[in-house]
């Protein structure tokens, strides 16, 4: 062996370790709590760090399914995120569109203001839509929330659909228009099949922001019935964590683990699709 | 093939124009008003129109502690970026090391906690990592005979604990960004600047940096903002009802987040907002000039 092979190697065994060590600490809160969920009361107290779980059980599995609504939170979290979704895709979609396709005065306008009220804090409008939702009469209601949130997520669907719209080639279309296709019936047959990638991505960003909320649901519903997976877990720890918390770690790798699964599976759109229509003016 | 358009496009606008003006636009509006009042927890009906009073007291008086919390935020965005973009450069380059034959796992692993919902990591942070009885850390402390820390006290540690977090959670992001550009970058220069006897950090100076720069730039930007507006963690760590930890850290979202919901100050928490909107677009158009010029 060469000394130049024989320091490739050390070099390459060194990164190694690093990267085990890196993954490591990363994965530390992860398996920690994982390990928690699968263990007897006193684990969580008693002075020793293992990450195996000590006297296996599925108590806090049980608790959180079973003690706790979490079924009922599971469906409302299904609930919002359909409607939500649905309700999103139809006004952003449209939108998309016209501005892709179309150059109306104003376009460019209409495009710049979204983006500049899309800068907002989210958070800060929460006092003046509690409001709005009084008004409305929509308070402690699902459709008030999905509104909300629909209407959060709306300019990034606009922006991101948008973006991906341009790059399909409009000569297409006017293929189908010749066939005598009118516009709706295109636009479902036609552009949207070729705008999958944009439009999953899309909706699973949706649905993330919805799996994730809980500050808006606990806020806009007053009943803990009512509360999505988020916010129901959100106040199961604020109630009192101390005697919660292998059960809160129970039932967070249960909410954790459908988002996981989806996530893993459209990582590589998630870097393009998040970035494209972000900043670009 | 010029049709004529009309009011189509904004026909086709429409429903989404209306659902802005309801969930953005008007709290905005209402916002922009209720911070000309003297809205508060003693004015909560009968409150009226005082002008610019608000704007005022944040900005000139310093006990308000608005520009103590924006000095804060600014503090906060600029090591976290700073942070990030460094350590989210070289574990991509580490990655990409020749002859790493695991980098695959290794980058999945990396990637689990941006996967991980954020309000579950954060509340696992909190009791999993720096709670001084349940905590992981405050176990290693005890078990190395150290005496334990609470690591949301004051908020000089609040601060790190919490930076701590968003690295954790905003790490993958950035990292996944500059692997995929440092992808991109063409190797032949790599090997002539070795033929050159450029060394390492030559070329990561002169060619590997240059390149990826115009692709990491958008992701940076909106990483920044991201930073900037973040609410969750200082939040769910340290503030939350009942469980305050002692610490009053605050950056300028917190800040006008517990003016409203905790002192009840609306008119004040409402001119913040207003504050915070108009530094944000001034933000993103200054940064859209300079990612256009690049």
């Amino acid at each position: 062996m060469t000394k130049r092979q024989f320091r490739r190697r050390v070099r390459l065994i060194a990164l190694n370790v690093a990267f085990l060590l890196l993954c490591l600490v990363t994965l530390v809160p992860v398996l920690y709590a994982l390990s928690l969920s699968f263990s007897g009361r006193g684990a969580a107290l008693s002075g020793s760090l293992s990450f195996w779980p000590k006297d296996f059980t599925l108590d806090n599995y049980r608790a959180i399914m079973f003690d706790e609504p979490f079924f009922l939170w599971l469906k409302n979290s299904l609930v919002l995120s359909a409607g939500t979704i649905a309700l999103a895709m139809v006004c952003a979609v449209p939108a998309a569109y016209a501005a892709s396709r179309w150059r109306f005065p104003g376009r460019r306008g209409m495009l710049r203001v979204l983006l500049v009220l899309n800068a907002f804090p989210q958070v800060l409008s929460l006092f003046a839509l509690f409001r709005v939702l009084r008004l409305t009469g929509l308070l402690n209601s699902h459709a008030g929330l999905v509104v909300i949130y629909a209407g959060s997520m709306c300019v990034f669907g606009i922006w991101n659909m948008k973006g991906y719209f341009d790059t399909i080639p409009v000569e297409i279309e006017e293929a189908s228009r010749i066939d005598g296709a009118n516009d709706a019936q295109m636009i479902c047959r036609i552009v949207l099949p070729l705008a999958k990638p944009a439009i999953i991505v899309t909706c699973v960003m949706v649905l993330i922001t919805v799996w994730n909320e809980y500050l808006f649901a606990t806020t806009f519903l007053l009943d803990s019935k009512t509360y999505s997976l988020a916010g129901g877990l959100y106040q199961l720890q604020s109630n009192d964590y101390s005697r919660n918390w292998s059960t809160f770690t129970a039932a967070s790798m249960l909410a954790s683990v459908p988002l996981l699964l989806i996530f893993f599976k459209i990582q590589k759109y998630m870097v393009s699709g998040l970035t494209a229509g972000g900043v670009k003016g | 093939m010029r049709e004529k358009l009309g009011s189509k496009p904004w026909f086709y606008c429409l429903p989404a124009l209306l659902l802005v003006v309801i969930v953005i636009v008007f709290p905005i509006l209402y916002t922009g008003y209720i911070s000309l009042t003297n809205m508060n927890l003693y004015h909560w009906t009968d409150y009226k129109v005082i002008g610019l009073g608000n704007y005022a007291r944040a900005l000139f008086k310093f006990d308000s502690g608005f520009l103590s919390a924006l000095l804060t935020t600014l503090l906060w965005t600029a090591l976290n970026m700073a942070i990030q973009l460094a350590a989210g450069f070289f574990i991509a380059l580490g990655l990409n090391a020749p002859g790493l034959r695991l980098s695959r796992l290794y980058k999945t692993l990396l990637m689990v906690p941006w996967a991980v919902p954020a309000y579950i990591s954060i509340l696992l942070w909190r009791v999993g990592m720096f709670n001084t009885e349940f905590g992981v850390l405050n176990k290693l402390l005890t078990m190395l005979g150290l005496g334990k820390v609470d690591f949301l006290a004051t908020n000089g540690i609040a601060f790190c604990s919490c930076m701590a977090l968003n690295l954790w959670m905003a790490l993958p992001f950035m990292i996944s960004t500059i692997d995929g550009a440092l992808q991109s970058v063409d190797r032949s220069l790599y090997e002539s600047a070795t033929l050159d006897g450029a060394g390492f950090w030559v070329k990561i100076w002169y060619i590997t940096i240059p390149a990826i720069r115009p692709i990491i730039a958008p992701a940076a930007v909106m990483t920044t903002f991201i930073t900037f507006k973040q609410f969750d963690i200082i939040y769910l760590l340290t503030q939350q009802r009942g469980y305050m930890t002692g610490a009053t850290l605050n950056t300028v979202i917190t800040y006008a987040h517990q003016n409203a919901f905790v002192s009840n100050n609306y008119g004040l928490s409402s001119a913040v907002s207003m504050l915070l909107f108009v530094i944000i677009i001034l933000f993103s158009f200054a940064t859209n000039r300079s990612l256009r010029e690049d």
